[in-house]
C-alpha cells in the first residue's frame, strides 16, 4: 500500500470506504510520524494521540457497519491552536491564554467532527495570530519541513508544516491578512481564504473582525475543494456571516481551463512592489502553463498594492487592539516581543482613519468585483520572496510584509495560494488563484487544471536527519 | 515615511492616558516605533477620491423583527 503519510484525502476516502485501510492503522501511521519528527519541526502546539485513537475506532466501528460519512469519515487533521475544541485549552500560542480551555466547539471543529474526522491536536501559530516567528512565547515556533533552518510562513504556522512534512493530510488554519496563504506558498500547499462569512468565525479567537476568515490546507486542490464542501455554510450566530448557498467546490474540479479568461495582476509584483526574480519567473511560468491549457491571458490593472495594504493594516491594527487592549494595560509583559509590537500599532490610530479605511475598503472592494465581468479568475504573487531563515529577524521582518495577499481580505474575495515549483534552495514557491465573491468552485477549476499539469505535488520534504 | 517627531515622552503621556501604566522602557520603544509606523501609513490611505456620500463598510446590521 501506498506510504500513508502522503495519502491525499480522496485517496484514502476511497480506501477507507472501501474497507481496504483501518482508521485507526491510518491514525496509528500518522502518530507514530508525528512522534518521529514533530520535535524537530514543531507544528504541533498540543499532540493528542489518545483523542485521535478514540475518533479513529469509533470511525472504524461506523464504516464496519456501513454508515460511511464522507470523505473525512476516519481521516486525520489538525486546528490552529485560535480554533476552540471542547476540552482542550485554546491558547493563541500565548502565555495569556495558555489555561483557556473551550467549553463548546467552534462551529468549524463541530463540522468536521460531525463528518468523522479524527482529531490530531491543536496546531502551532503566531501569537494571537499575529506575532511570530517568536522564540520567547511558552512553545517553540514551527519550522520549515522543506529546510528547518528557514520560516514556514504564519500565522497558520502549524497547519502549513503538519500538512507539507505528511503529519496530516488536511489542517484547518485562519487568514486575516494572508494567514492561510503564507505557510500554504511557504511549504508547498494549497490554502484557501474563502469569501468572507462563507465559514463560521464564531469559536475563533478574532484578529481583526472585519477581515478574519478560516479556511482549509491540504497537499492537493481536489482536497481542498472537499474540505470546504465540509466546512463552509451560514451560521446564524456568526455576525459576519454570509447568508449565501454553500457547497458544490468540486462541481467544477474536472472542466480544465480551455476558454476561461485569466487576469493578471501583474503590477503587484514588478512595479508596485519588485518580487525575487525566482518568484515572478514561478508566476510567468505558472501563466505560460495554463495559456498552453487554453485559457486566455490578459492582464487587468487594479489599485495600486500599498493602497490595499494600508487599507488592510488600518483596519488590522485598530480592531486587534480593540481586542487586546485589556491585556495591553494588565498583562503586558506575557505578550511576546513581536505580537505586542504588532498590536500596539492599533493603539493610536484616529477613528477618523479607521472609517475612511473602511470607506476606502468599500469603494475598492465594489471595483475589484466589477472586474470579474471581464475574467473568470484573477493570477498574482502571494509571497514576493522564498522562505527566509527563520533565525534572521532582520529578514523575517523585510520579508513579513512583502505580500499580495492582504488585498484580498480586504475586498473579501476567495483567495487560493498554490505550488509553483521550487526556488533554487529547493524551498517552495507559490501562485495565487482569486476569484469573485462565491466564486471558490472556478478557482479551484483552474488550480486543479494547473496542479494536473504540473509535478510540484510529487516532491515532498525529506525529514530524516 | 517614518512620524520622527513623535518622542519617547509623548508617547509615554499617551499610554498613561488610555490606562496602558504597566509598560516598561522596552515596551515604550516598541510602542513608540508602532505607533510611528501607523502614522506613517495613514499617508498611504487613499482618501483624496472619497467623496462624503462614501458610505463605511459596516459589518453591523439590524434583523427582522429585532
Amino acid at each position: 500500500m501506498t506510504d500513508l503519510a502522503w495519502l491525499t484525502v480522496a485517496e484514502a476516502a476511497e480506501l477507507l470506504r472501501a474497507k481496504k485501510l483501518s482508521p485507526v492503522e491510518y491514525a496509528k501511521a500518522l502518530i507514530d510520524r508525528v512522534e518521529r519528527h514533530d520535535g524537530k519541526l514543531n507544528a504541533f502546539l498540543r499532540f493528542t494521540p489518545e483523542l485521535a485513537l478514540e475518533d479513529a475506532r469509533r470511525a472504524e466501528n461506523e464504516i464496519a457497519r456501513g454508515n460511511w460519512r464522507g470523505p473525512l469519515h476516519g481521516v486525520p487533521y489538525g486546528l490552529k491552536d485560535i480554533i476552540d475544541y471542547t476540552g482542550l485549552p485554546t491558547t493563541a500560542h500565548s502565555k495569556i491564554l495558555q489555561d483557556n480551555v473551550a467549553k463548546s466547539d467552534a462551529p468549524v471543529a463541530e463540522r468536521l467532527k460531525a463528518a468523522g474526522g479524527v482529531f490530531m491536536g491543536k496546531l502551532s501559530t503566531h501569537e494571537f495570530a499575529i506575532g511570530g516567528p517568536s522564540f520567547d512565547l511558552p512553545w517553540p515556533p514551527a519550522r520549515n519541513p522543506w529546510n528547518r533552518d528557514h520560516f514556514c510562513g504564519g500565522s497558520s504556522s502549524g497547519a502549513g508544516a503538519a500538512t507539507a512534512a505528511g503529519l496530516l493530510p488536511v489542517a484547518i488554519g485562519t487568514d486575516t491578512g494572508g494567514s492561510v496563504r503564507n505557510p500554504a506558498s511557504m511549504c508547498g500547499v494549497a490554502g484557501m481564504k474563502p469569501t468572507y462569512g462563507l465559514v463560521s468565525r464564531r469559536g475563533v479567537i478574532p484578529l481583526a473582525y472585519s477581515l478574519d476568515h478560516v479556511g482549509p490546507l491540504t497537499r492537493t486542490v481536489r482536497d481542498n475543494a472537499l474540505m470546504l464542501d465540509l466546512m463552509a455554510g451560514h451560521d446564524p450566530l456568526d455576525p459576519g456571516s454570509a447568508a449565501h448557498a454553500a457547497g458544490g467546490y468540486t462541481t467544477q474540479l474536472d472542466q480544465g481551463v480551455k476558454g476561461l479568461r485569466i487576469g493578471v495582476i501583474r503590477h503587484f509584483y514588478t512595479r508596485d512592489m519588485e518580487a525575487d526574480p525566482e518568484v515572478t519567473a514561478g508566476i510567468e511560468a505558472a501563466l505560460e502553463k495554463l495559456a498552453g491549457l487554453g485559457a486566455k491571458v490578459s492582464e487587468i490593472r487594479t489599485a495600486p498594492l500599498g493602497e490595499y495594504l494600508a487599507v488592510n493594516r488600518t483596519l488590522l491594527t485598530s480592531e486587534a487592539f480593540a481586542a487586546h487592549e485589556n491585556w495591553m494595560r494588565e498583562r503586558p509583559q506575557d505578550y511576546g516581543a513581536l505580537a505586542r509590537e504588532r498590536l500596539m500599532a492599533g493603539a493610536f490610530v484616529r477613528a477618523a482613519d479607521y472609517i475612511n479605511a473602511t470607506r476606502v475598503r468599500g469603494k475598492m472592494a465594489d471595483a475589484f468585483h466589477a472586474l470579474f465581468a471581464g475574467i473568470d479568475v484573477a493570477v498574482t504573487a502571494s509571497s514576493m520572496d522564498p522562505p527566509c531563515r527563520i533565525d534572521d529577524p532582520k529578514a523575517v521582518e523585510f520579508t513579513y510584509g512583502r505580500q499580495a495577499r492582504a488585498p484580498f481580505n480586504v475586498t473579501g474575495s476567495p483567495a487560493l495560494s498554490v505550488p509553483a515549483g521550487f526556488a533554487k534552495s529547493g524551498l517552495p514557491l507559490g501562485i495565487q488563484i482569486i476569484g469573485k465573491p462565491f466564486g471558490e468552485a472556478m478557482i479551484y477549476r483552474v488550480a486543479n487544471a494547473y496542479e494536473q499539469a504540473t509535478e510540484w505535488g510529487k516532491r515532498h520534504p525529506a525529514l530524516e536527519g | 515615511m517614518p512620524d520622527d517627531s513623535l518622542t519617547l515622552d509623548e508617547v509615554r503621556r499617551m499610554a498613561a492616558e488610555i490606562g496602558m501604566t504597566r509598560l516598561t522602557d522596552e515596551h515604550l520603544q516598541q510602542l513608540l516605533r508602532a505607533t510611528r509606523a501607523a502614522r506613517a501609513r495613514r499617508a498611504a490611505l487613499p482618501i483624496a477620491n472619497l467623496t462624503p456620500a462614501d458610505e463605511p463598510a459596516h459589518v453591523f446590521r439590524l434583523e427582522h423583527g429585532k
